[in-house]
C-alpha cells in the first residue's frame, strides 16, 4: 500500500439560486490534514455566525500532538462551540426564539489514518475501488424514521419536516458527536458536503465526479451538476484526494 | 488489512460509529502557542461581505475571534504599527453585525461600550485603543488589546469538574476586584458571564461592556442605552429583576458573577443554566449545595449573591472579594439573613 503523503484538495461554497445569504462555511488545510464543512442555521445572521465560528475555531487548533490528541482537540473545540452558541450568546428581546446552530462534518487525516467527526446532516463520502460509501449517517428526522420505523428513503423524504436535524452544534445542552475512524488507502477520494449539494445529486453523479483524477475537476463537476438543478439551498463541497 | 466498512445493498456503507462521550477532564494547555502554520483556506463570511479586508486604511482583518448577539470580533493587524516596526502589531477589532449596524442607535451603542471600557483603568479590565469609523463601508468599530488565552466558557469545557481552590482564587479574586472597581466608578457591566471574561496571558480580563451602563452623574452626556428600545441579556446569567423589569443595577452583576463563580468552583451552573425567574419559581435555591472544593468561609457570601430577590442579595463585589480572600468580617454578624 502506498503511503499517503500529501493531500490535494479543492473546496467551494455557493449561495445557490434562491437564498440571498450563504450560511455554509468550509475550512481547507491540506498541510494540516484537516477539512471541514459547516451548514449554519438560525435567523438574523445566527446561522452565519455559527458556521463561521466553527471553521475559524477549528482552523486555530494546535498542530502539535499526535493524531489522537488532535482528534480530541477537534471534539473538545466542538463541545465548547456547542456551549458558546447554545448558552453564552446575548439574546435581544423579541429575538429569543431562534436557535443558533450549525451542522459540522470534519475530516482529519494523518498518514494512513483518517477520522470523520460529525453532527447533523452534512456528509462525508468515500470513493474507493469504484464504489461510493457514505461514511457519515445523518442526524436528521428522516434518518431516524428510516432507522426506527423502517421507512424506506423515499417514504422518509416525503415525511413533513423530515429534513429537521436531530443533532447540531448549538442546538441542545449536550452535544453528541459521532466519530468514525478508518484506514486510508491509495486512490481514496473523500467528499465533505452540505445537504444543499447532495440533495440535488444522485449517488451516481457523486461517484462520477469523485472518480475524476483531480479534486478541482471533481469539484467543478459537482457544482456544474448541482447548479443545473434548482439549487434552492446553499451548497458547499470539499474534495480530498491522496 | 480489513476494510473498516461493510456495505449494504445500496452500495452505501453501513457504519455504526461509536457515540462520542463529551471529553472529560483534559490537560490544560492554556497558553500553548501554535507553531508557524501554513495558511488555511476558509470560506469568506458572507454576512460581513460588505466589510472590506482592510478597515479605515489601517486594520487588516485576519480571523474571526468571536461573534455574539450583536457584533463580531476579529483579530486584525495594524498596518501602521507594523510599518513602524512594532513587534506586536495585532489588535482585536469589534464591529456590529450588519443587520444591527443599520439601526440608528447602533454606533451610539458601540461608542458607549468603548467609552465605558476606556473610563475603567484597571489591570483586570480589557484595554480599549480607539473608536473608528470606516467611511467607505460606513461602519463603526472599536480597536482593543488582543487577548490571548481562554475565555471562562472555554476553560469550563476543558475542566468540567471545576477548579480546585488554588486555581479558582486566581481567577475569582481579580474578577471580583475588577467588578468592585467598576461599581466603585459607577459603571455596571450588565452582561457578566463566562464568555465575557478571559484568562489571558496577562491575567484575568473582564470585557464586553456592550450592555453596560453608567450611573447617574457618571460620564454625563453619554447617550444612555434605553432598555426599552434595546433590551438584551444572557438567559442563564441575568438576574430576575433584569428579566422581569429590565432593571439593571450593580446587584444584577452580583447575581451573574455569583453564577460564574459557582460554575467555576463546581463545574455546574447553580441553576442548570435556567433563566433565574424559572429557577426561582421552581424553588431551585432550596437544594443548592455549596461546591465541595470551595472553602467554607466563601459559601455564605456566594449564596447571598445568588439570591433571586434583590433585597436578599445584600452583598457587594468588594464584600464578596473580602469574603473570598478571608479578610472579611462579613457575614458573621449580619443582622438580616436571606429569607431562604
Ligand atoms: N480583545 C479580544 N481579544 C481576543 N478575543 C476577544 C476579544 N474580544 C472578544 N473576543 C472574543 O470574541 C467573543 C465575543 O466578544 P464580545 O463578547 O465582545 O462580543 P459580543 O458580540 O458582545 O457577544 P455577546 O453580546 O453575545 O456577549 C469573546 O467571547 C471572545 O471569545
Ligand atoms: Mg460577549
Amino acid at each position: 500500500m502506498a503511503v499517503v503523503g500529501h493531500w490535494r484538495s479543492a473546496a467551494r461554497t455557493h449561495a445557490g439560486k434562491v437564498r440571498e445569504r450563504n450560511e455554509d462555511a468550509f475550512l481547507e488545510c491540506p498541510e494540516q490534514g484537516l477539512w471541514v464543512v459547516a451548514d449554519g442555521m438560525g435567523g438574523h445572521q445566527g446561522g452565519d455566525i455559527a458556521s463561521q465560528m466553527i471553521v475559524a475555531s477549528l482552523a486555530e487548533l494546535p498542530l502539535h500532538g499526535n493524531f489522537d490528541d488532535r482528534l480530541i482537540g477537534i471534539r473538545r473545540c466542538l463541545h465548547w462551540l456547542n456551549r458558546r452558541l447554545g448558552q453564552e450568546l446575548t439574546v435581544n428581546a423579541g429575538r429569543q426564539d431562534s436557535i443558533i446552530g450549525s451542522t459540522v462534518v470534519a475530516l482529519l487525516m494523518e498518514e494512513n489514518r483518517a477520522a470523520c467527526v460529525w453532527a447533523g446532516d452534512s456528509r462525508c463520502y468515500l470513493w474507493r475501488g469504484q464504489r461510493l460509501y457514505q461514511l457519515s449517517r445523518d442526524h436528521s428526522l428522516q434518518q431516524q424514521l428510516i432507522d426506527e420505523r423502517q421507512m424506506n428513503a423515499r417514504q422518509a423524504r416525503a415525511h413533513p419536516g423530515g429534513h429537521a436535524l436531530t443533532r447540531a452544534v448549538g442546538a441542545a445542552e449536550q452535544l453528541t458527536l459521532e466519530v468514525l475512524e478508518l484506514e486510508v488507502f491509495a486512490g481514496d477520494a473523500f467528499l465533505l458536503c452540505s445537504d444543499g449539494l447532495y440533495q440535488g445529486l444522485s449517488s451516481d453523479a457523486l461517484g462520477h465526479a469523485l472518480s475524476l483524477a483531480l479534486p478541482a475537476m471533481a469539484l467543478k463537476r459537482l457544482f456544474d451538476d448541482a447548479l443545473r438543478g434548482a439549487a434552492r439551498d446553499n451548497l458547499t463541497a470539499v474534495v480530498i484526494r491522496g | 488489512m480489513t476494510d473498516p466498512l461493510q456495505t449494504d445493498p445500496d452500495g452505501q456503507a453501513l457504519v455504526a460509529p461509536p457515540d462520542d462521550d463529551p471529553p472529560s477532564d483534559f490537560t490544560y494547555y492554556a497558553f500553548a502557542q501554535s507553531k508557524n502554520r501554513e495558511p488555511a483556506r476558509l470560506s469568506a463570511p458572507s454576512a460581513f461581505s460588505t466589510m472590506p479586508d482592510v478597515l479605515a486604511g489601517r486594520y487588516c482583518i485576519e480571523r474571526l475571534l468571536g461573534a455574539g448577539g450583536m457584533g463580531a470580533v476579529y483579530r486584525a493587524r495594524d498596518l501602521l504599527a507594523q510599518q513602524y516596526g512594532d513587534p506586536d502589531p495585532y489588535v482585536a477589532l469589534k464591529v456590529l453585525n450588519e443587520d444591527f449596524a443599520e439601526s440608528p442607535d447602533a454606533s451610539a451603542v458601540l461608542y458607549s461600550e468603548f467609552c465605558l471600557t476606556r473610563y475603567l483603568r484597571h489591570d483586570n479590565v480589557l484595554r480599549v485603543h480607539g473608536f473608528h469609523v470606516d467611511t467607505a463601508c460606513e461602519r463603526a468599530f472599536i480597536t482593543m488589546e488582543l487577548m490571548r488565552g481562554l475565555t471562562l466558557d472555554q476553560l469550563l469545557c476543558e475542566r468540567p469538574l471545576g477548579l480546585p481552590w488554588q486555581e479558582l482564587r486566581q481567577i475569582v479574586l481579580p474578577l471580583l476586584d475588577a467588578l468592585a472597581y467598576a461599581h466603585g466608578c459607577g459603571v455596571i457591566h450588565g452582561d457578566v458571564k463566562p464568555s465575557n471574561v478571559m484568562l489571558s496571558e496577562n491575567g484575568v480580563r473582564l470585557f464586553d461592556f456592550g450592555l453596560g451602563r453608567a450611573e447617574e452623574g457618571v460620564l454625563p452626556g453619554l447617550p444612555h442605552l434605553s432598555r426599552e428600545r434595546f433590551n438584551a441579556w444572557t438567559p442563564g446569567y441575568a438576574a430576575p429583576e433584569l428579566l422581569e423589569y429590565g432593571q439593571l443595577s450593580a446587584s444584577a452583576d452580583i447575581y451573574a458573577v455569583a453564577c460564574v463563580i459557582y460554575e467555576l468552583a463546581s463545574g455546574k451552573h447553580p441553576f442548570r443554566h435556567l433563566p433565574s425567574t424559572q429557577a426561582r419559581d421552581e424553588h431551585l435555591h432550596v437544594g443548592l449545595q455549596a461546591p465541595a472544593r470551595l472553602p467554607k468561609r466563601c459559601w455564605p457570601a456566594l449564596r447571598t449573591a445568588l439570591a433571586f430577590d434583590t433585597g436578599d442579595r445584600a452583598i457587594t463585589a468588594g464584600q464578596m472579594r473580602d469574603a473570598f480572600t478571608g479578610s472579611s468580617s462579613w457575614p458573621w454578624y449580619r443582622k438580616i439573613r436571606p429569607s431562604w
